[in-house]
C-alpha cells in the first residue's frame, strides 16, 4: 500500500490527477471493509490495519476448530444413536392419492426431431424420482428442462427429454415400463 | 571657523590694503601736489616694506607680481588679493584634512548613529521571518552561534551550526561585516546590548531581544534549510525504506494467509480478500450455531429415547408415567422448535456454485453448473443418500449452464447440517466432471 503510494509520487501530475479519484475510492473501499472485519472479530491486540488482519486470521482458525469439534461430536452422537431417521409413512401418500383421484400415468409428446415432452405422475416414494431419471438416462435421454412437483402424496414430473432416438411410441412404452417397475 | 581664522589671520592685510590703496589713491588724487606725492610715495614704500616684513612668506611673490604686472595701484590690488587668497587656500586644504579625520572617527560615536548604519542589514533580515521554526538550541548558546560571527573571516561557533549558516553568506551586504565586528568587539558584553537595541523593537531585556534575534536568524535559515533537509533526508530515507519494505512484505504475507483460509477466493486483490473473509467469518458463525443446535437436538433425542426405554423397562403399570410421556415430548419438542434452526452458506468450485439454505428441517438447494453434464441423476442420488425428500424441483438450460432449484425436506431425526450438504454436493459434481462425459452437442 505504501509502496504504491510512493510510485504515485514519482509519476506525472497528469497521471496522478487522472487516477487520484479511483485510487482514493479504492483505498476507502479497503478501509471500509477492514472496519467491517474489525467489527466482526473479537480483537485482542492493537487496532492497526496489520493487526486486524492478523487477529481475523486467528479468529477464523478458532471458528474452524470449533466447527470441526462440533462436527465430530455430532458424528459420534449419530453413530451411537440407535434411531435411524425415518421418512414419512408411505401409506399415507398412497391413500392421499386415491382420495384425490390422482392416477399414475405417463404422457409423451414430440416437440421436434430431437426432443420429447414427458409428463409422469408417480407415487411419491423414496428414491422414486431417482429411478425415473435413471431409466431416462439408460435410454439415452437427458432431462434438459425439468419440473417436479409433489402434492397430496403424488409427484408430477414434467420434462423435456433430448435424445437420439425419437420414436415417440417407443418411448411412451418405455416410460410406462419404467413406471411399472417402480411400482 | 577655519575660514574665519584664516580671514582673521589675514586681518592685517585688509587693514593694510586700504592704507596701501588709500596711499596710491591719495597719490592719484594729489598728483598735482608734488610734495604730497613724494611723501605718499615714501609712505607707500614703507607700507610695502611693512607688508613685506609681515608676510615674509609671500614677499617674493608680491615683488614678482609687481614686477610682472608693471602696473601701479591696480597691480598692488591684484597682487595683494592673491596674497590674501593663498593663505585661505592653504587653510582650506588643512581644513579638509581635518574633516576626513572626523569622518573616520564616526563609528566611535555612541549607538544612535549606528542605528542608521545597521538598519540596512536588519531590514534585509526581517523579510525572511515569515516562516516559523523552532530551534532546540538554548538562548545561552547562540551568542557564539549567531551568524554574524560565522562570517567567512571569523571562525564559526559550533560544528552543527556551520552547515546551517551557509546560506547566510549571501545575505549580509559586504561593507557591513567589518563594522559589525568592530561593534561586537567594542561593546562591553560583546553581544547582548547591541543585539537588543539594534534588532528588537523595544525589547529591553537582553534575553528577549536575543531570542527575537535568534528567531529571526533561524527563520531565514529554515527557509534555506528545506532543500538541505531533503538531501539529508535521503540518507535517513534509505533506512526508512528498508523498514518500510519489510513492513510491506509482512503485510502482504498476512493478506495471502487470509486468502488461503477463505474457501472461495474470488479476486486476488486485497479488498476482495477482506470481503471474502467477512463473508466466511459470518458463515462460520452460522455453522457453529447450527451445529450447536444439532448437538443439542441430538442430545435431547437421546434423552428422550433413553427415557422412552427406561419407561418401558419400568413397567406398563405406571399409567401416570405413560401419561406423562406425551406431556414431556411436546415440551421437549417445543423446546427444540423454539429455537428455529436456520443456516445458509455458499460454496463455489471451478464449475459449480452451490447455495444451501436450511430453515428448521426444510432444505433449499440452488445449483448452477457451467458444463453440460447430466447432473440431475447424480444430484438425485445424492439427495437420496442424504435422506432428503424431494418436494419440488425446477431447472434446466440457461445459456451455457444448468441451473436447478431443489426444495427438499429432511427426514425426522436427521442431523444434517448445511456445510455437509454443500460439501458433498460439490464433491459429487466435481467427481463427475473428472470423468469426462461424451461430448454430445444437442
Amino acid at each position: 500500500m505504501w509502496g504504491r503510494r510512493r510510485h504515485h509520487d514519482n509519476d506525472d501530475s497528469s497521471y496522478k490527477s487522472k487516477n487520484l479519484h479511483a485510487e482514493r475510492r479504492r483505498r476507502q473501499k479497503l478501509g471500509d471493509r477492514l472496519l467491517t472485519l474489525r467489527s466482526l472479530v473479537p480483537i485482542i491486540t492493537n487496532m492497526t490495519k496489520e493487526t486486524i488482519i492478523e487477529d481475523s486470521i486467528t479468529y477464523i482458525k478458532e471458528l474452524q476448530t470449533n466447527v470441526n469439534i462440533l462436527q465430530e461430536q455430532l458424528f459420534e452422537m449419530e453413530a451411537s444413536a440407535q434411531e435411524a431417521p425415518e421418512p414419512r409413512k408411505e401409506e399415507v401418500d398412497a391413500e392421499l392419492m386415491k382420495k384425490f383421484g390422482i392416477q399414475i400415468g405417463v404422457d409423451v409428446a414430440q416437440i421436434d426431431g430431437n426432443r420429447l415432452w414427458v409428463k409422469a405422475i408417480l407415487e411419491k416414494k423414496r428414491g422414486g424420482f431417482t429411478k425415473l431419471v435413471e431409466a431416462m438416462t439408460y435410454f439415452g435421454f437427458e432431462l434438459t428442462d425439468t419440473n417436479v412437483t409433489t402434492s397430496n402424496g403424488a409427484m408430477v414430473v414434467s420434462s423435456i427429454l433430448t435424445g437420439f432416438h425419437c420414436d415417440t411410441l417407443l418411448h411412451v412404452e418405455h416410460t410406462r415400463e419404467v413406471d411399472a417397475r417402480d411400482h | 571657523m577655519y575660514v574665519d581664522s584664516a580671514a582673521g589671520a589675514c586681518n592685517f592685510d585688509p587693514n593694510n590694503n586700504p592704507m596701501s590703496e588709500s596711499a596710491p589713491e591719495v597719490v592719484l588724487n594729489n598728483t598735482n601736489n608734488n610734495s604730497f606725492a613724494h611723501e605718499e610715495d615714501l609712505r607707500r614704500i614703507s607700507m610695502e616694506e611693512e607688508l613685506s616684513n609681515y608676510h615674509h612668506n609671500t614677499a617674493m611673490e608680491i615683488e614678482q607680481l609687481q614686477n610682472e604686472m608693471g602696473f601701479g595701484t591696480l597691480d598692488q590690488n591684484t597682487s595683494n588679493n592673491p596674497h590674501l587668497i593663498n593663505p585661505f587656500e592653504n587653510h582650506q586644504a588643512t581644513n579638509w584634512d581635518n574633516n576626513n579625520e572626523m569622518q573616520q572617527q564616526l563609528p566611535q560615536v555612541p549607538t544612535p548613529d549606528l542605528l542608521s548604519l545597521f538598519h540596512l542589514p536588519s531590514s534585509s533580515v526581517l523579510p525572511h521571518s515569515s516562516i516559523t521554526f523552532t530551534n532546540p538550541k538554548s538562548p545561552g548558546c547562540f551568542p557564539g552561534s549567531f551568524g554574524f560571527e560565522a562570517l567567512p573571516e571569523t571562525p564559526s561557533g559550533t560544528a552543527a551550526s556551520s552547515v546551517m549558516y551557509d546560506p547566510l553568506f549571501h545575505l549580509p551586504p559586504q561593507p557591513q561585516p567589518p563594522l559589525f565586528r568592530e561593534l561586537l568587539q567594542s561593546l562591553p558584553h560583546g553581544y547582548n546590548l547591541g543585539g537588543s537595541s539594534l534588532f528588537s523593537n523595544g525589547g529591553d531585556e537582553g534575553e528577549d531581544g536575543s531570542r527575537q534575534l535568534f528567531e529571526n536568524g533561524v527563520l531565514e535559515f529554515s527557509k534555506e534549510m528545506k532543500p538541505l533537509g531533503r538531501g539529508r533526508g535521503g540518507n535517513k530515507g534509505t533506512k526508512h525504506f528498508a523498514t518500510e519494505r519489510h513492513r510491506r512484505i509482512q503485510l502482504n504475507g498476512k493478506f495471502s494467509a487470509l486468502r488461503d483460509l477463505v474457501p472461495n477466493p474470488t479476486k486476488p486483490d486485497r479488498a476482495s480478500v477482506v470481503g471474502d473473509a467477512i463473508g466466511y467469518i459470518e458463515e462460520l458463525k452460522r455453522t457453529v450455531d447450527e451445529l450447536k443446535l444439532l448437538v443439542e437436538k441430538k442430545r435431547c433425542q437421546r434423552e428422550r429415547s433413553k427415557r422412552h426405554k427406561t419407561e418401558q423397562d419400568v413397567g406398563a403399570g405406571d399409567d401416570e408415567s405413560c401419561n406423562m410421556k406425551p406431556l414431556i415430548d411436546p415440551h421437549e419438542q417445543s423446546y427444540n422448535n423454539g429455537s428455529l434452526r436456520s443456516s445458509w452458506l455458499q460454496r463455489k468450485s471451478k464449475d459449480t456454485e452451490v447455495d444451501v439454505r436450511i430453515i428448521d428441517d426444510e432444505v433449499t438447494i440452488k445449483l448452477v453448473q457451467r458444463k453440460k453434464i447430466n447432473l440431475l441423476l447424480s444430484v438425485s442420488k445424492l439427495l437420496d443418500e442424504l435422506q432428503l425428500e424431494l418436494h419440488h424441483a425446477a431447472g434446466g438450460h440457461i445459456g451455457n449452464s444448468y441451473s436447478f432449484l431443489f426444495n427438499t425436506k429432511m427426514y425426522e431425526g436427521s442431523s444434517l447440517y448445511a456445510s455437509a450438504i454443500a460439501n458433498k454436493l460439490i464433491e459429487a459434481l466435481d467427481r463427475q466432471y473428472a470423468a469426462i462425459p461424451p461430448t454430445s452437442s444437442y
